[in-house]
């Protein structure tokens, strides 16, 4: 088994007496799809901003790539790899496509534009890269927010409902952008309620529930576990 | 009172608004990137504009330095100040609620006036330099209020540039917009909001270098400007950028039309009735508000 990318050991996040996320630990090895499901509150989109910064953990720690990385501030720790994507998608309505790309840029101006463009292609939103993002359609502002997280080529990837909203067609270029991700060597965490998008592109799933992690395997075992079926519909 | 007005005075009180509303602008725009991107009503904007007035009043009296050439200085010398205020003060109320930072940009407002009393006392100065004005058809046109104008529209145009145009620009745009998704894109918004604090001071230093040579130069001259960039911002749409633009023409056609229509005394409490009727009938100014 090789080292894993990001480790999250014993995680707490709460608001006031209300437990977010409750002692979770998870481990993600280098190029996998990870998902992480659970019923609404139970602690998906804390734990995403824990990991990425957006909120201060209370407790436990943050790996990534062996170095700790829980106490930076957010855009520290998105430059050491980690990309995002928001549950509502999140563009910068009054920047171009083009603009909200190269928000997420160091280094040479020309490289990025390059980048950034080569990106919109990979999209297929080249022909609206001066378009103000709030005038895109959801799905294409959806794209935008997709190609942002790329710009600095992340190692690990979080997605917050990447299926949300979206059409048939576009879902299956944003799926199969992921299988892409995975072959480059990335690794993917999603948080997703749509199970065929789950059982078909996880190979390990995460379940959580008020917050404490209640299972952890592949999709099959996952769906037959009764603590997470009782989780979700009830004893 | 009831004078026949005629289209030449109509005509100059669009040229005397004009000139005025450029300076409007510049000073709003920078309270309104302050607001934008921190959410912070900087008090002390108006203050900031007076310290620019005096230093490019020092730089005249005691070097000589031509007033216009003086306003890059003066506009280095602020934004050295507005990073400063916000590295040590204004940081700590950028999360806070809103009352927070009110007091403590009012707080620097108080302490700047009464550093400037203490400094350079409460004499009234002057930068002569330009003065008269020049006809032009039927109307006379200010002198130094042209330099001015065009002084004003040049750095406006120069920050909506810089704006547009450069990498530290689209973050302060995108910070403004949103600041956590800037920063989970990597955007040091830290850093951001010490720059644009240091910009936005900057832009009222412009004010005040180009109204030295126009008005009496005192520590009190400022807090009007406050007042009035905050007017402006709220007419144009509080974080709405191209809204401080329209605002600041706006206020200054107001201010000039009320002198003519009504009495000068008046003109000041018409720009207010213009705002309290903005906040009734559009409450997000004129081109809206920042969106969410």
């Amino acid at each position: 088994m090789p080292a894993p990318v990001l480790e999250v050991e014993g995680l707490h996040k709460h608001f006031g007496g209300v437990a977010a996320v409750d002692g979770v630990s998870l481990s993600l090895a280098a190029g996998r799809i990870y998902g992480l499901i659970g019923p609404n509150g139970s602690g998906k989109t804390t734990l995403f901003n824990c990991v990425t910064g957006l909120e201060r953990r209370n407790a436990g720690r943050v790996l990534l790539n062996g170095e700790r990385i829980d106490g930076l501030p957010p855009w520290r720790i998105a430059l050491k790899g980690i990309g995002r994507t928001f549950q509502i998608i999140r563009v910068f309505p009054e920047l171009t496509a083009l603009e909200n790309l190269l928000v997420v840029t160091r280094g040479h101006l020309e490289e990025a534009r390059a980048r950034a463009l080569e990106l919109l292609r990979f999209v297929r939103l080249e022909a609206l890269q001066d378009e103000y993002a709030g005038n895109l359609s959801y799905g294409q502002q959806k794209l935008v927010e997709f190609a942002r997280m790329l710009m600095r080529d992340p190692t690990l990837v979080l997605l917050d409902e990447p299926a949300a909203g979206v059409n048939r067609t576009l879902l299956n270029d944003l799926l199969e952008a992921v299988r892409q991700l995975r072959e480059r060597g990335k690794t993917v965490l999603l948080v997703e309620h749509d199970m065929k998008v789950v059982m078909g592109l996880c190979e390990t799933v995460f379940v959580l529930d008020h917050g404490e992690k209640i299972a952890e395997g592949p999709p099959g075992a996952i769906q037959a576990d009764e603590r997470v079926i009782e989780a979700y519909f009830g004893r | 009172m009831n004078v026949a007005i005629t289209p030449a005075m109509v005509g100059q009180v669009v040229i005397s608004g004009i000139l005025a509303g450029a300076l409007y602008s510049m000073v709003a725009l920078g309270l309104a990137l302050i607001f934008g991107v921190m959410r912070v009503i900087n008090i002390a904007h108006g203050p900031l504009l007076m310290l620019g007035a005096y230093t490019t009043f020092f730089l005249h009296s005691l070097f000589g330095l031509n007033p216009y050439l003086s306003v890059p200085v003066t506009m280095a010398v602020l934004f050295v100040v507005g990073v400063v205020l916000q590295r040590t003060l204004v940081f700590r109320v950028v999360d806070a609620p809103e009352l927070s930072s009110l007091l403590l940009t009012f707080g620097i407002s108080i302490g700047l006036v009464n550093l400037a009393q203490l400094a350079f006392t409460s004499d009234l100065r002057a930068v002569e330099y330009l003065t008269g004005s020049f006809p032009l058809g039927p109307f006379a046109v200010s002198k130094p209020r042209l330099v001015a104008f065009v002084f004003a529209a040049g750095v406006t145009g120069l920050a909506f540039l810089f704006l547009r145009g450069t990498r530290l620009g689209k973050a302060i745009r995108a910070t403004s917009q949103s600041r956590e998704v800037a920063m989970v894109c990597g955007v040091d918004v830290q850093r951001v909001h010490m720059l644009t604090f240091g910009f936005a001071s900057a832009l009222a230093a412009a004010g005040g270098a180009l109204i030295a040579v126009i008005v009496a130069i005192q520590p009190e001259m400022g807090q009007i400007w406050t007042f009035k960039s905050f007017l402006v911002i709220v007419l144009g749409g509080a974080g709405n950028y191209p809204g401080a633009l329209l605002g600041g023409m706006l206020l200054g056609l107001v201010e000039q039309g009320a002198a003519l229509f009504l009495t000068t005394q008046l003109s000041e409490v018409v720009a207010y009735v213009l705002l309290v009727v903005v906040l009734l009938v559009r409450p997000t100014g004129l081109l809206g508000g920042r969106q969410t």
